[in-house]
């Protein structure tokens, strides 16, 4: 009896179970074959190769887990009368199998996951806040060092965040405008409260809707921009080469894009409040009827200055969220591309719930 | 620092990822103007060494000297000032891809001099002509092959004349000619400028060519630090296997399950 491993033969006083195995002991014949792979090893198991002459990686993979399967169950399988190929193949096979089954991982109970939910939490809210509160100091006193600031850097910003983004803003804020204006006619319509359309629509656009819509477009636009390029450069060791440079990375990559959006929200929030209340005005005076004189006067008339400067106490408030949220989720990525996204996506999902919930918070307190 | 003082200082250094432990209890120095190669198969510590001893992974306890100032946060002043004296080529070369090459150059020089401008351009041309690359002045990262990037990364790297360089496999992912040439540059580099430079590679003809003394790392461990010839005369373990190109048979995993043959023919 040739001996491929250091193993005792089966005791002649052991029953051992026989299997016939085709001639092609390939993948289609074990796909037939659940019952084998399921096979309890109850008893020591005979594989009879002598009408086989061919195997591919499936059948060896059969035999290496029968024979590991059987071993552990402290029993014994047999190949028998395999041709020397076969045999030759098994050797080779034998040489680069990992065969060893890792110990399953103990399932940890739920206080544990608590836990250890609870402490990761507690660790990503502590990252949050010293990232936002170095963007802070980087964005203010680290100002004076006016040397680390790049040249240019914050012109170039403002005209990737804000700038470009004054299409799309001014698109969607006259769409809205058109559809509250709409929706709100047929109503004041109904009672003959036209007039009011122009003072409803004039409130909800500057207080509400202009920073809203604003600031869920650019956590869409600039978030996803920012989580991305600061991904990326973590990724192609630029964060890591900045740091190695004396440079901090929140400083020289974070504080131009800050005080960009912090420049350019509020002015794209007013176009935006601007371009609603445009939508507004067309269908006041094409469908209601309303003077163009009589839209504007009681537009005036009605707006407060507590409610433009709240649209723009709300506008800051939200771009720092976006720059917040967009940076954190940045440098949070140690993996590669697949994070990238991954990071990304929930950077925007995110800052467009934190936005939302903010501006659950300001209509309490302003 | 004391002319005897050695350039990089790694004292009982441990590195953990988690559970897992990178380097386990490395001391070694470095002296000045010398050549010296981290190797050592995949996995072994020697991009874990770089990154600690620049201060961008911490360690678990142990300390690393650069120029005789430990080694802490790279956000910290006093490591800062350390590492701005510094050069530290990456593996893909870490240029900024926002900037053209003559910015990512100027950028160290620009942060940390009140340099005239006019005098920071002409060091531009002058580190890009260092390296070979004075046409790439106007160019982006993504407009460089492989090699032109690192040697853009390297100029970068010598903006400030540091007296230490960091080289993370330079030669990762070139053909056997562009290695040779940054190879030869390296060696240029410490020729013209006398600095200290650590390199961490595996390419075996890259060893041979620019190392003055080498330091191998096995599993964490620092197996051998001395000159190339007398790791080469090693005739058997992981460093022998090493120049062998021999995977040790340790790696092949645990015995595999064991089975009879009979045949009765």
């Amino acid at each position: 009896m040739d001996m491929l491993h250091t193993t005792a033969a089966v005791p002649s006083d052991q029953p051992v179970d026989v299997v016939a195995m085709p001639p092609s002991v390939n993948r289609d014949w074990l796909q037939a074959q659940p019952a084998l792979v399921r096979r309890k090893p109850d008893a020591s198991l005979a594989l009879d190769f002598s009408n086989t002459t061919q195997i591919d990686s499936a059948g060896l993979a059969l035999v290496w887990f029968l024979a590991d399967s059987w071993e552990r169950a402290g029993r014994r399988v047999v190949v028998r009368n395999a041709p020397e190929h076969i045999l030759g193949m098994l050797r080779t096979w034998k040489s680069a199998a990992p065969t060893t089954v890792p110990a399953a991982a103990v399932e940890p109970n739920v206080f544990v996951r608590l836990g250890d939910a609870g402490a990761a939490f507690w660790e990503q809210c502590t990252l949050a806040l010293s990232m936002l509160v170095e963007m802070l100091y980087w964005g203010s006193f680290g100002l004076r060092k006016r040397r680390d600031l790049r040249k240019g850097a914050l012109g170039d910003q403002m005209y990737q965040l804000g700038f470009k983004a004054l299409g799309i803003v001014v698109l969607l804020s006259f769409l809205i405008g058109i559809v509250l204006a709409l929706q709100s006619a047929l109503f004041l319509k109904a009672y003959g409260a036209g007039i009011f359309l122009a003072q409803m629509i004039g409130w909800a656009m500057i207080r509400e809707f202009g920073p809203l819509m604003t600031a869920v477009i650019l956590a869409g636009r600039t978030g996803s921009a920012t989580t991305a390029e600061i991904a990326t450069m973590s990724v192609n060791e630029e964060i890591d080469a900045l740091r190695t440079m004396g440079i901090n990375p929140i400083q020289f990559v974070v504080v131009p894009k800050l005080w960009a959006i912090t420049l350019t929200m509020p002015l794209l929030s007013i176009i935006a409040s601007a371009a609603g209340i445009l939508g507004g005005y067309f269908v006041s005076v094409f469908y209601l009827d309303i003077s163009s004189s009589l839209f504007w006067g009681e537009l005036v008339k009605y707006i407060p200055f507590g409610d433009v400067s709240a649209g723009f106490i709300k506008s800051v408030a939200f771009s720092w969220l976006i720059i917040w949220i967009g940076t954190f989720y940045g440098f949070k990525v140690r993996g590669g591309a697949e994070e990238v996204g991954k990071e990304t996506t929930a950077s925007v999902v995110t800052a467009i719930f934190v936005i939302i919930v903010a501006d659950a918070v300001f209509s309490f307190v302003l | 620092m004391a002319a005897n003082t050695p350039v990089v200082q790694a004292d009982n250094l441990v590195v953990k990822y988690g559970e897992n432990t990178v380097l386990n209890g490395i001391t070694t120095s470095f002296g000045a103007g010398e050549i010296r190669v981290i190797l050592g198969t995949s996995g072994c510590g020697k991009t874990t060494f770089l990154k600690s001893a620049v201060g961008l992974v911490r360690p678990f306890s142990g300390t690393v000297k650069l120029l005789g100032r430990e080694i802490t946060d790279p956000d910290e002043p006093a490591t800062q000032e350390v590492l701005k004296r510094v050069g530290v080529l990456f593996q893909g070369g870490a240029l900024l891809g926002s900037l053209t090459v003559a910015e990512n150059v100027a950028l160290p020089l620009q942060m940390h001099t009140t340099l005239a401008p006019r005098i920071i351009d002409e060091m531009i041309r002058m580190k890009l002509a260092q390296v070979g690359l004075p046409h790439a002045y106007g160019l982006y990262p993504r407009e460089l092959s492989g090699g032109m990037r690192k040697r853009a990364a390297m100029a970068r790297a010598l903006a400030l004349d540091p007296p230490l360089l960091f080289c993370d496999e330079p030669s990762a992912g070139l053909d056997p000619v562009t290695s040779a040439g940054l190879d030869e540059l390296l060696l240029r580099i410490r020729e013209l400028l006398g600095i200290t430079i650590v390199v961490v590679t595996h390419e075996l003809l890259s060893i041979e060519k620019i190392s003055d003394r080498i330091i191998f790392l096995h599993k964490g461990t620092l197996l051998f630090d001395g000159a190339f010839a007398d790791a080469r005369a090693i005739e058997s373990g992981p460093i022998a296997d090493f120049f062998a190109r021999k995977e040790p048979s340790a790696a092949l995993g645990a015995a595999p399950p064991q089975f009879a043959v009979e045949n009765n023919s």
